[in-house]
């Protein structure tokens, strides 16, 4: 296909719904067809509903993904890898050839000493995963983890990093995976965006960027769910107003709208008119979505949908209060969402950017997570849904093993610096095998000693599980193929079940 | 034969000899009959003028001296240095030279190596390096088209439509038939403003029955003011423009709008585009730039800033010259440099040296926000400072009169005082040193000045000897000067420091290394922050401190005085080591400090240091500048004077300030750091060092001076033998009156754009656009005055099946307008819009919970009120990180990058947000109100009025009928539902206008600003 022609009937990311689900929608093409005035190939589907099914490269094992991002960083050290050396060597400096040209956010490199973890890890599973006792219940899951521990980046700080882990590069303006995984599977889901984004706790660092879509059309944008009031914005009809008037109201539009197209045969019109009906039919979805009434007491427990942080824990709430609750619905409401077919959930919860008392916020933040994900992780399961779906947890980089020393901080050395070189992050179902743990660091938890992981292998090997090819995955803008691999990345095959 | 082997030995062994044996064997080389034919027929297809890649060129002596991306490939006398040997002869097979075909021979191999340690010459004469050259059209400079012959030569309007028709003609398609008046005027109003006509402009065209309404409609939308907020929007997609720093912190940018008016009032008034990209690009750098020159320069501080903690300042100032060279290149250019930052561009003919040549512009420059009042708020600090400066001047006659009368009550007053004894005595000091590496220097008054580097946290140590004994205090003053940031005291970027630990040691002067610490019982200081008080200082702890933060007048000098638990001395003399350690970060420290002891109760030392000495002094010995220091000093306190005093300082201290209003400019450096090429891309690899130069495939580069500067690459790019300048700007005024260019990557006119539909068109217009001294608006009037742009939008199967994308123009095309446009249409029609033009960006309702997406709540949205929340879409606060969610629902660009071409997107959000938000059901329920009380008082009456309002045009049979219908229908569902109605309708009124008759007109008003039609231009 001519790469402009192409680019344009993507961009018209027209919701005119597929025969299926359109109120009115397969009469209007019919009827086009039956004028001879599209072709019957010029009234292909990509014209009239970017966000319809399209096959893969190859058979897939993923068809959903939901990404649970910590933003601000967890400590790997504290969480996945663990390094008795670094108790042993507690309060002593670091051989120099590991800090030689090497660049710290905040710590004063001259008088840095090491930050052993006090985190008990024992065996979980049948597979043996060594794990912190901060997370028991994802522990309970070890079998079905693929735990990677040589994951790598480029990215030093914050916004840059959560940018690279969504776009696979730093530099701004590029889609986030989501956005390329609709872009290039379309969604399943009838009266739903194919990529939602749900949030806990306080903003990120990069704002909604972390959900753009970037050059590709807004269609493949992440839509925000909200956590209080309309779950969509702008999805209640103003002042109340009932149903039957808004229906009203949209049947005359929709009637207009047609008359509109008899006299200019322009499909935008037949888009608009299916844009209308999706938006008609979210505004009943959508809080039928949220409504967590036929949820059993057993799966309301299973997530601690109800679970209250405890005063306890006020000074270290980053969010205000109801954190726990809100992180826990998002993971019900993600499983909710695969249901129905949303192709890409986003679960973000920040901060987890711990420069000082990490002992303690880490602990609240893991506290907050830990249920929820694991049950979030076996309610798939028990459903039969997750090996179809690839549900993903980490952050934009890892910690250091020093502790943080920085200039005129009240508490030094209770905290850890940013560290790009060697993190952890974890994937279960969607084709990734589970009882597995992957790559090594060296006996400080500084360098990849083994299996490094880069940003851009991880992202190859989430797309070829989708059944997309990475290098295939393209689109032409300004003159270039992008792709969210960039120009590198390697699919990791011992990773794949 | 035996030159052969011996050559071929060379070859082989070179890597091991010494070059003085090699130079002996190398004479009998000839590059010209040995070397150069390998070059040609075996390297230059890739190493040469057309392609270039790695930036390395075989084709003439640039090849020795220049090499490639990486740098040098040979090095003369030493082959075994040169990197074009390890790949010839394939050192590491993966790297091996030629890639394809057999490698080289040996004989070749040992040739060339022969070449080079003979010193690598390359004779003049066979030193034919061309230019770089290119096939593709865009890089030849436009030539005036002859306007082709076209049958239908009634149709042509304007040499434009010879060229449209002519290539319709050929491919057997005829254009469309003229819109009707209504879709034209429809069109020109979104088109040239951005809002839609209303029903008065609508009845003043269809009454204009001149020959020439058509031209005077156009005249008079390019002269509305809101043609440049129309134009000035496209503009500043292109410039990223946003009011904020972006990444985590996102800092709001109170001024940014300053370039924003800059680009609508440079629109409104047509500057020529050449003038229009100079200033934007050089505005500074003009001979005797004015304010206004200098903040067109705001161009590119849309740039983003990271503010973020430990971030590397190098990196992200790389980063910034690297988004100006790229926006550069893509908006005034049409070239997607950006590849060539990393390596020698894959398609177009750019090396990766020539994309640092253009870096080297932008690396020697530098940010400056200057002080740019905007109209009236001069003038009305002039006149507000002369009425200032009037009374100031009456009040201090007056106490100038009453200064005799004053001196002669001195002596009363002088034999009253009881001074202290001995006052501060300032300490002279031995050494300084700075543990950071800043360096001091000794000012008149005994103060230490703290210049040069400025470390991020700092320990001063200063020591002196004094000789003397009954020290009871210390004293600290902390000094503001014009040299320090904000005058300082401090170091920090707003003058603030933060004294951690003071503290002092003693030691006899014979003994000068048994240091011991004096114990400091208390300090006080005249001013401290709440929670970081100069106890704070003496208290042991290295984690807390003293600061002297507030938000009104905190640059001032500072005191702090620091009681001795002992008195101090010693008559042989002591050495004093003072500590003032300052480790808080983010250069915390102290800018100008002096420090001082006194023998006295530190509580008696109430008068300033000068007047003391002054009164030290007998009243007769006293110099005139003591005397009046100490009468300045008495007037204060004396009983009869002392109101007028205060008075006066009253007043002094409404002193009107001058305009706050500042601009975002570039500056050039005036140490301009070295320029270099990154290899790879990475700030930290440096490569060669690269002077300014611009990629040779276009115009020649002529600089004024040697050293070239942003005024030669403005004047470079508008040059008239800029292939590209002309061309791609008179293609986005193409784009934005037909929906999409003659090229339709706007962005990209390089070897892999999307060629021309009409490529002589383009070239005429870019050769009208120079001809017409690029006037935009000359162009425009042009443009929307061709009978293809006059076409009607519809479409016909016909037309859908042969030409879907409509590249061939048989019709106008039919777009949904822009974000900021949709807002526009929707608050003009509802008579809410208020159509100021220009001044600082409001903040419109926003919904809750949105504001908390940014970062740690730094985003604060306080809400603008009426009018100001219902000004047009573009002066929206753009909030990088929490951008305006309607404006992003309709395909507003995040304003990261530039963007030369919308989405035009049609979503289910889309649909949402016109229905349902709060902002256009507002507008819905105005324009309820305005169908009641505006429009007649039938059903069909008010649905015609408001239809027009909305649209334009008459609603046709079919269409009234059903809107009848739907307001029958809606009323009697409100009649059902008056609750419903009660909440839907603005106010009702039981009497005339029940609420469910209130709500049905509310609720028409609703549909008719969703309909499609609305929301589009035809």
């Amino acid at each position: 296909m001519n790469p402009e022609v192409g680019r344009r009937l993507q961009s018209r990311r027209d919701f005119l719904t597929t025969a299926a689900s359109g109120v009115g929608g397969l009469a209007l093409a019919s009827m086009l067809r039956q004028d001879g005035y599209l072709a019957e190939a010029a009234v292909s589907d990509d014209v009239t509903n970017p966000l319809r099914p399209r096959p893969p490269h190859f058979e897939p094992r993923a068809k959903a993904c939901i990404f649970i991002f910590m933003a601000g960083a967890p400590s790997q050290i504290d969480l996945f890898d663990e390094k008795p050396v670094l108790l042993e060597q507690d309060g002593k400096p670091l051989p120099e050839s590991f800090t030689e040209n090497v660049r710290f956010a905040f710590i004063q490199k001259d008088t840095a000493v090491i930050k052993g973890s006090h985190r008990k890890f024992s065996n979980h599973g049948e597979c043996g995963m060594r794990l912190s006792e901060l997370l028991p219940h994802i522990g309970t899951c070890a079998d079905d983890l693929c735990l990677i521990r040589s994951m790598h980046t480029e990215a030093f700080n914050h916004h840059p990093g959560q940018t690279m882990m969504n776009t696979g590069v730093m530099t701004f303006g590029r889609p986030v995976m989501g956005s390329w995984l609709t872009y290039g599977l379309g969604s399943e889901s009838q009266d739903l965006p194919g990529y939602v984004v749900l949030t806990a706790g306080r903003g990120t660092s990069g704002g909604a960027s972390n959900w753009t879509s970037g050059f590709l059309p807004s269609t493949y944008e992440g839509v925000l769910f909200r956590n209080s009031g309309e779950p969509v914005l702008n999805l209640n009809s103003p002042a109340d107003l009932p149903h039957d008037c808004q229906r009203l109201g949209l049947d005359v539009v929709r009637d207009l709208n047609q008359m509109r197209y008899e006299q200019t045969y322009d499909p935008e019109i037949l888009s608009r008119i299916g844009s209308y009906e999706l938006a008609y039919r979210m505004q009943s979805a959508a809080p039928d979505l949220i409504d967590f009434s036929d949820e059993s007491e057993a799966t309301l427990a299973m997530y601690g949908v109800d679970r209250r942080e405890g005063e306890q824990w006020k000074s270290l709430r980053s969010g205000g209060p109801d954190e726990f609750q809100t992180f826990a619905a998002n993971c019900l409401l993600a499983r909710r969402m695969v249901e129905r077919g949303v192709r890409f959930i986003n679960i973000y919860h920040a901060t987890w950017d711990h420069h000082d008392n990490l002992d303690k916020r880490l602990e609240f933040n893991c506290k907050m997570c830990d249920q929820p994900v694991a049950a979030l992780i076996k309610d798939l399961k028990q459903r039969g849904l997750l090996d179809s779906t690839m549900v993903v947890w980490g952050g934009e980089f890892g910690r250091t093993p020093l502790g943080e020393n920085r200039a005129g901080f009240r508490e030094p050395n209770t905290g850890r610096d940013h560290h790009p070189y060697a993190f952890s992050m974890f994937a279960a179902g969607g084709g990734f095998k589970g009882g597995v743990t992957y790559g090594e660091t060296d006996e400080f938890g500084w360098n990849i000693a083994k299996d490094p992981v880069h940003i851009n292998d991880f992202h190859a090997t989430a797309l070829h599980l989708f059944g997309l090819d990475h290098e295939q995955l393209t689109y032409r803008y300004q003159g270039r193929d992008f792709r969210l691999t960039d120009v590198a990345g390697k699919v990791v095959t011992p990773l794949i079940a | 034969m035996s030159q052969v082997i011996s050559r071929l030995v060379l070859g082989i062994l070179i890597p091991i000899l010494s070059t003085a044996s090699t130079a002996v064997e190398s004479a009998a080389v000839d590059f010209v009959r040995d070397v150069q034919p390998v070059f040609v027929e075996r390297c230059i297809d890739c190493h040469g003028p057309e392609t270039a890649k790695a930036g390395l060129r075989l084709d003439g002596s640039a090849a020795v001296t220049l090499g490639g991306d990486s740098g040098r490939v040979i090095v003369p006398h030493d082959s075994a240095a040169s990197e074009l040997m390890r790949r010839i002869r394939g050192d590491v097979p993966e790297d091996r030279m030629p890639p394809k075909g057999e490698p080289l021979s040996r004989e070749e191999i040992s040739a060339i190596a022969a070449w080079i340690d003979a010193g690598a010459v390359w004779p003049a004469e066979a030193d034919s390096t061309e230019g770089t050259v290119s096939d593709h059209w865009a890089f030849h400079e436009p030539e005036r088209p002859e306007l082709p012959a076209v049958e239908r030569k009634d149709w042509v309007r304007n040499p434009i439509d010879a060229f449209v028709l002519a290539r319709l003609e050929s491919e057997g398609l005829t254009p469309s038939p003229e819109a009707d008046p209504i879709t034209l005027l429809r069109r020109l109003h979104l088109d040239l403003t951005g809002l839609p006509p209303t029903p008065e402009e609508v009845e003043a065209f269809v009454d204009d029955t001149s020959p020439h309404a058509y031209e005077n409609l156009v005249n008079r939308l390019l002269a509305s003011p809101h043609f440049g907020e129309r134009w000035g929007r496209h503009w500043l997609d292109l410039a990223r423009y946003a009011d904020s720093d972006g990444y985590e912190k996102d800092t709001v940018r109170p001024y940014a709008y300053r370039y924003r008016d800059w680009v609508i009032d440079a629109l409104n008034r047509d500057m020529p585009y050449d003038q229009f990209v100079v200033e934007q690009l050089a505005g500074d750098v003009l001979p005797n730039a004015t304010v206004d020159q200098k903040v067109a320069t705001g161009f590119h501080r849309n740039t983003l800033t990271n503010r973020e903690g430990g971030i590397d300042p190098e990196e992200d100032r790389s980063k910034i010259a690297i988004d100006r060279v790229n926006t550069t290149a893509s908006v005034f250019l049409g070239l997607t440099m950006g590849c060539a930052q990393c390596h020698t561009h894959k398609y177009d003919p750019i090396t990766q040296r020539e994309y640092y040549g253009m870096y080297s512009f932008f690396n020697r420059t530098i940010e400056q926000d200057i002080p740019a009042p905007v109209a009236g708020e001069m003038e009305a600090y002039k006149q507000q400072k002369q009425r200032f400066d009037a009374e100031v001047a009456r009040l201090k006659n007056a106490i100038a009169e009453q200064r005799p009368a004053l001196e002669e009550r001195l002596p009363e007053w002088e034999a009253t005082l009881e001074l202290p004894e001995n006052g501060w005595q300032v300490l002279d000091a031995d050494s300084y040193v700075s543990a950071g590496g800043a360096t001091f220097t000794e000012l008149d008054d005994q103060s230490l000045l703290v210049e040069g580097f400025n470390p991020l946290t700092d320990q001063y140590t200063v020591v002196t000897r004094i000789q003397d004994i009954g020290i009871k205090a210390i004293r600290l003053e902390a000094l503001t000067h014009e040299d320090l940031t904000n005058s300082g005291p401090g170091r920090a970027h707003n003058g603030n420091l933060v004294l951690n630990e003071f503290k002092v040691y003693a030691a006899p002067i014979r003994e000068a290394h048994d240091k011991t610490p004096v114990k400091i019982a208390s300090a006080t200081a005249d001013f401290e922050e709440p929670e970081h008080t100069i106890d704070q200082s003496i208290d042991g702890d290295t984690n807390t401190g003293w600061a002297i933060y507030r938000e009104l007048n905190m640059n001032e000098d500072r005191t702090a005085t620091f009681v001795l638990e002992e008195e101090l001395g010693d008559p042989t003399g002591l050495v004093l080591t003072f500590e003032l350690d300052q480790r808080y970060g983010r250069q915390h420290t102290i800018g100008r400090f002096r420090l001082s002891v006194t023998k006295d109760d530190p509580g008696s030392l109430s008068l300033p240091d000068d007047v003391f000495a002054a009164l030290n002094v007998p009243a007769e010995a006293r110099t005139d500048e003591q005397k009046d220091v100490v009468l300045d000093y008495y007037a204060q306190i004396d009983p009869e004077m002392s109101g007028l005093m205060q008075t006066l300082a009253a007043v002094e201290n409404t002193a009107p300030q001058p305009p706050a209003t500042k601009a975002q400019t570039l500056a050039d450096n005036p140490e301009p750091p070295k320029n270099y090429l990154f290899i790879r891309g990475d700030f930290l690899q440096k490569g060669d060092e690269v002077p300014a130069h611009m990629p040779a495939v276009l115009n020649e580069f002529v600089p004024r001076t040697e050293d070239a500067d942003r005024l030669d690459l403005a004047e470079w790019i508008v040059d008239p033998a800029n292939p590209l300048t002309a061309r791609v700007q008179a293609n986005r005024v193409w784009q934005y009156l037909f929906g999409q260019g003659i090229v339709t990557t706007p962005e990209d006119f390089g070897t892999r754009c999307e060629p021309p539909t009409h490529p002589a068109l383009l070239d005429w217009l870019a050769t009208e656009y120079m001809a017409r001294g690029w006037s935009t608006k000359d162009m425009i009037r042009l443009i929307v005055t061709s009978a293809t742009y006059r076409q009607s939008s519809d479409s016909t199967p016909d037309l859908q099946e042969r030409d879907p994308m409509n590249r061939l123009l048989a019709r106008q095309n039919r777009f949904r307008v822009e974000a900021e446009i949709v807002r526009d249409a929707c608050l003009s029609v509802s008579g809410l819009l208020n159509r100021g033009v220009g001044g600082p960006s409001v903040r419109p309702p926003l919904p809750s919970g949105v504001a908390d997406l940014g970062y740690a709540n730094s985003v604060k949205w306080n809400e603008s009120s009426a009018p100001e929340k219902y000004r047009r879409g573009l002066y929206i606060l753009f909030q990088r990180t929490v951008p305006y969610p309607m404006l992003m629902n309709f395909d507003c660009p995040d304003s990261n990058t530039s963007v030369s071409r919308r989405e035009r997107s049609n979503t289910p959000l889309q649909a949402l947000n016109v229905l349902n938000s709060p902002v256009f059901f507002e507008a819905a329920q105005a324009l309820g109100t305005r169908i009641m009380t505006e429009g007649p008082a039938d059903d069909e009456g008010r649905i015609r009025w408001a239809f027009e309002t909305c649209l334009a045009r008459e609603p046709g049979d079919a269409e009234l009928a059903r809107l009848v219908t739907y307001v029958n229908d809606q009323r009697a569902l409100f009649e059902s539902r008056n609750e419903a109605a009660v909440r839907f309708a603005v106010d009702g009124d039981p009497e005339t206008n029940p609420e469910h008759e209130a709500a049905t007109w509310v609720a028409l008003a609703r549909v008719l600003i969703n309909l499609d039609e609305f929301l589009t231009r035809e």
